[in-house]
């Protein structure tokens, strides 16, 4: 029974002993588990299934807990390393003593168990309050009430032990082998034996520099929000490696140049800190650049989720021009007559004025729409000859939608009273540039563009984020001769016919929903069989939304987007003050020896602040200036992201990224203010330790 | 001209704790002239080390005066003491004391850089140091690629290239093997007889045999005190020798 006890005891007294080491790095496993349970447990529970892009940001999460385990693994894996310097001392003791590395891997299996076990329990306990705190925070961020679950999450727990258990063996497994690897006398002079400084990997850094320019170069150059889209996580994955790439060797670098600079490096505030800087990059590296890659998304995900959410009414109101909005497509252009348009317009006037209420502010124009490549005034419809048409063409961001109106509609619209020629035509171009005399579609009509400068068709199609043409026509049927019969791959026409009519009422909101629903009724009133769908007026189709309605779906959706941009920006900065501190702690540490000797050679006090000041603020703050450079060149292809939702305000996107750095920074600031606090508490109290 | 004037030199520890007071220097009285190399022999618990810190102002004494050049150290203010020591004192210590961070030449740098000096001027000043001290060599490297004896002589280096009145070393031989430490040993003599004052603690009979003056301490106070005058190395060795078992005897007998 007493040797049973042995090994737990011997176990339990070293953490015990080690307190000011093992305290820092219990909290920080915990702080780890936490997080990672919070992301999983977001996830799992708190993304409605109903949520338009459930998909995305649950695959966004998914994203975000790997990034969390991986800083795990490699941050438990940075502390460890700086536990068993320490260590190691201890062990070496034992053995000498006539203790067995079988025996000494014994102890570190307790120990490594009871910082699991002390870390995992917190850590989920933690976790789980945090996570029930901050959806009670999410009802407040929604309009309105959604259905919420607030219970624990089973799974999250699991795949939590599973994540954390395996990490925890690699850590151990690690300290086994350091044990294994090295004799008594090494292992009592662990810690003392000089450590090697690192030399100047230039191949390394120039390759993150190049990873680094390589994906800026993706973000700047990206033109078309699709592209951005799948771009995206690639630019993201370089970044990061890019990130720690440079850090880890380019900053070493970096130090090693300014110091062959005499001038600068041989002054007394530079001196001792650059030289410990240059020492410890190697290690710190990765730390800075953990924090770098943390602060980056922290700033992306709460300025781009701030923005969709107070950006939200511009977005609604974007896309869905009017209160009521109706288009109805048809087959052919017979559908487009000015009877049928007349028809419909009257009927739903008509519905409007049973529900007492009358359009207003009407938006209703006829068009022919067809999307194609443009390039230099010519348009190819046939997607398969596209690449042949395309040499060296950014083809997603040259694919435009074009809308044939007829003039009488356009000169309605804007207010003018134009007339043209059969084979011209005015064209008003949008998310794009134009320049050229003529238009010509391939296999259809050449049309000479008719100069106007005046007042820009609305056009009231929201969901248009591609580039897009209006071309006015007298004489629809002539202007899409030839094209009119052409079919896609699948043997489908490529024409849609389509008639909008979208307007305001003065009705309340509920009242509009209810008319938008009993125009909807009316409209497929003759569709007595469901899946052939039958509409009035020879149409094929109908969309009619109302605005209202549609709100409350965009609440919905961002209002959950940035309360996951909330909680993980929360949890990210944890992560990093956790990071930041760990390193001060750390090393004050290590620094009180050096700087107990530098006291004694004659450093004052105020050098000491000096040389701190000076190295924590270049520590610091490197991490931030990459994060803003970062940020900065993120900032264009994340705009393009946004046109996938409909946000084309950079006023706004600008507001949110400049709030949120600005506040960052306020809190990194003090978060250093603090650190650089207790780091000079520990290097200056060793003179009394040591005199 | 007496450099450095020790007198009436009391020190009391009082426990954080309450508990017994602990008497470390009772009544040290001593002076040392300008180029003089005294060496401070004395056991363990003799107090030599609490006296060695009260002259490197890194310790203040409870009673009793230390004048360096005339200048009481007791005045200094606590924020201009680091500074003065860079300015007037030179360390050598037991374990070195060498920074890892730094290159070799750095770590001499150090004390100078401190100072505000110019790399040329510390380049200049390194240069006949370098040489007399035989570190050449090694000047680009880190200290772990370097063995104890050169670190001992780059700790050196760097107590003498600020040029200060008064070197003090503490054991600067324990640390090391009998090769490097009569190496160090012969270089204290060689910059001695170049002009320096050094103050050397030490219980090491060889390594006091190289001094010209040794003071021996017991129970906080200087005991006795022996010259070379003109004898050898090897004469005065067996002299301090004699002493040491007389004081033990004696000690016993008290």
């Amino acid at each position: 029974m007493k040797a049973l006890l042995f090994y737990p005891k011997l176990a339990l007294d070293g953490v015990r002993k080690n307190k000011r080491m093992y305290l820092p790095y219990i909290l920080t496993c915990t702080g780890m588990v936490m997080m990672f349970y919070i992301i999983m447990y977001i996830g799992i529970c708190s993304v409605p299934d109903s949520m338009m892009g459930a998909e995305s940001v649950r695959s966004m999460l998914a994203l975000g807990s790997a990034v969390i385990a991986v800083f795990a693994c490699i941050f438990l894996f940075y502390t460890n390393s700086f536990l068993m310097r320490r260590r190691k001392k201890e062990f070496g003791l034992y053995n000498i003593l006539g203790m067995g590395k079988r025996s000494i891997a014994r102890i570190l299996c307790f120990e490594t168990l009871i910082v699991a076990l002390i870390s995992l329990s917190m850590g989920l306990i933690l976790g789980i309050s945090f996570s029930k705190l901050a959806e009670l925070g999410f009802v407040n961020i929604m309009n309105e009430d959604v259905s919420f679950d607030l219970s624990v999450s089973l799974p999250a727990i699991l795949r939590t032990l599973e994540v954390f258990g395996v990490i925890f063996l690699l850590l151990l497994l690690n300290s086994i082998r350091q044990v294994r690897f090295a004799s008594a006398m090494q292992l009592l002079h662990g810690e003392n034996t000089g450590e090697k400084p690192p030399r100047a990997n230039w191949l390394l850094g120039i390759l993150g520099a190049l990873i680094l320019g390589g994906a800026y170069y993706i973000a700047v150059t990206i033109k078309d929000p699709i592209t951005a889209l799948a771009w995206f996580f690639v630019a993201v994955l370089m970044v990061i490696a890019g990130t720690y790439l440079l850090m880890i060797s380019g900053s070493v670098l970096f130090c090693r140049l300014l110091q062959k600079k005499k001038g600068y490096y041989y002054k007394p505030s530079h001196f001792v800190s650059l030289s410990s800087m240059a020492f410890r990059m190697k290690r710190n590296g990765a730390g800075l650049a953990s924090i770098c890659i943390l602060a980056t998304m922290v700033l992306v995900m709460i300025s781009s989720t701030a923005c969709l959410y107070f950006g939200e009414e511009n977005a609604v109101n974007q896309r869905y021009p009017r209160d009521i909005n109706i288009t109805f497509r048809f087959g052919d252009l017979k559908g487009l007559s000015d009877q049928t348009s007349k028809a419909i317009k009257r009927d739903i006037d008509n519905m409007t004025a049973d529900a007492e209420a009358e359009p207003s502010n009407i938006l209703s124009y006829r068009s022919v729409a067809v999307s194609g490549l443009l390039i230099d005034g010519k348009v190819e419809l046939d997607a398969s000859k596209i690449s042949s048409v395309a040499h060296g063409v950014d083809v997603m961001a040259n694919v435009f939608q074009f809308l044939f109106v007829p003039l009488s509609d356009f000169n309605a619209n804007v207010g003018e009273d134009i007339s043209l020629e059969k084979d011209e035509a005015i064209i008003c171009v949008y998310r794009h540039e134009f320049e050229g005399d003529t238009l010509s579609f391939n296999g259809g009509r050449t049309f000479r563009i008719k100069k106007y400068e005046a007042k820009k068709f609305e056009h009231g199609e929201g969901y248009i984020i591609s580039p897009c043409m209006v071309i006015a026509v007298p004489d629809l049927e002539y202007a899409i001769y030839g094209i009119a019969d052409m079919r896609d791959s699948l043997g489908e026409g490529m024409l849609q016919y389509r008639l909008m009519y979208d307007f305001d009422t003065s009705l309340e909101a509920k009242e509009e929903i209810a008319l938008c629903r009993s125009i909807n009724e009316k409209i497929y009133s003759s569709s007595t069989h469901a899946g052939e769908m039958e509409i009035n007026y020879g149409a094929y189709y109908s969309s009619i939304s109302s605005r209202e309605e549609n709100r409350q779906d965009f609440y919905g959706m961002f209002g959950t987007l940035f309360y996951i941009g909330i909680i993980l920006s929360i949890v990210f900065t944890l992560a990093a003050v956790l990071i930041i501190y760990y390193k001060q702690l750390s090393e004050g540490y290590e620094d009180e020896a050096r700087f107990s000797i530098m006291q004694k050679v004659g450093m004052t006090k105020k050098d000491i602040k000096k040389s701190i000041n000076s190295q924590l603020l270049t520590v610091f703050f490197l991490p931030l200036l990459l994060a803003a450079s970062h940020l900065a060149f993120a900032f264009p292809i994340i705009r393009k992201l946004l046109l996938l939702f409909g946000f084309e305000s950079v006023t706004l996107f600008a507001a949110t990224t400049g709030i949120s750095l600005i506040v960052f920074a306020l809190f990194y600031a003090a978060v250093y203010k603090l650190t650089a606090g207790a780091y000079y508490k520990i290097v200056s109290d060793a003179k009394e330790q040591n005199a | 001209m007496a450099i450095l004037k020790v007198t009436g030199l009391k020190k009391t520890y009082v426990p954080r704790f309450g508990g017994n007071r602990t008497e470390a220097l009772k009544n040290v009285n001593f002076s040392v002239e300008k180029g003089e190399f005294v060496a401070i022999m004395g056991e363990s618990g003799s107090g030599k080390t609490t006296l060695l810190n009260i002259l490197a102002a890194l310790d203040r004494p409870t009673k009793g005066s230390v004048l360096l050049d005339g200048f009481d150290l007791s005045e200094i203010k606590e924020a201009e003491i680091a500074a003065y020591r860079r300015k007037n004192l030179g360390f050598v210590f037991q374990e070195f004391n060498i920074l890892d961070t730094f290159t070799i030449e750095d770590n001499i740098y150090l004390p100078l850089v401190l100072a505000g000096k110019s790399h040329d001027q510390m380049h200049k000043a390194l240069i006949p140091i370098a040489k007399e001290l035989g570190i050449e060599e090694i000047l680009k490297k880190y200290p772990y690629e370097v063995s104890g004896g050169q670190k001992q002589r780059a700790a050196v280096a760097r107590a003498i290239i600020t040029n200060p009145k008064l070197i003090l070393a503490d054991e600067p031989t324990g640390a090391l093997d009998s090769r490097s430490a009569d190496d160090i040993l012969r270089i204290f003599s060689s910059i001695n007889k170049l002009g320096h004052t050094i103050i050397m603690v030490t219980h090491s009979v060889k390594a006091a045999s190289f001094a010209g003056r040794v003071l021996f301490i017991k129970d906080g106070e200087v005991f006795h005190q022996l010259y070379r005058g003109e004898d050898t190395n090897e004469q005065f060795y067996q002299k301090i020798s004699d002493t040491l078992t007389l004081l033990l005897s004696g000690g016993e007998a008290r």
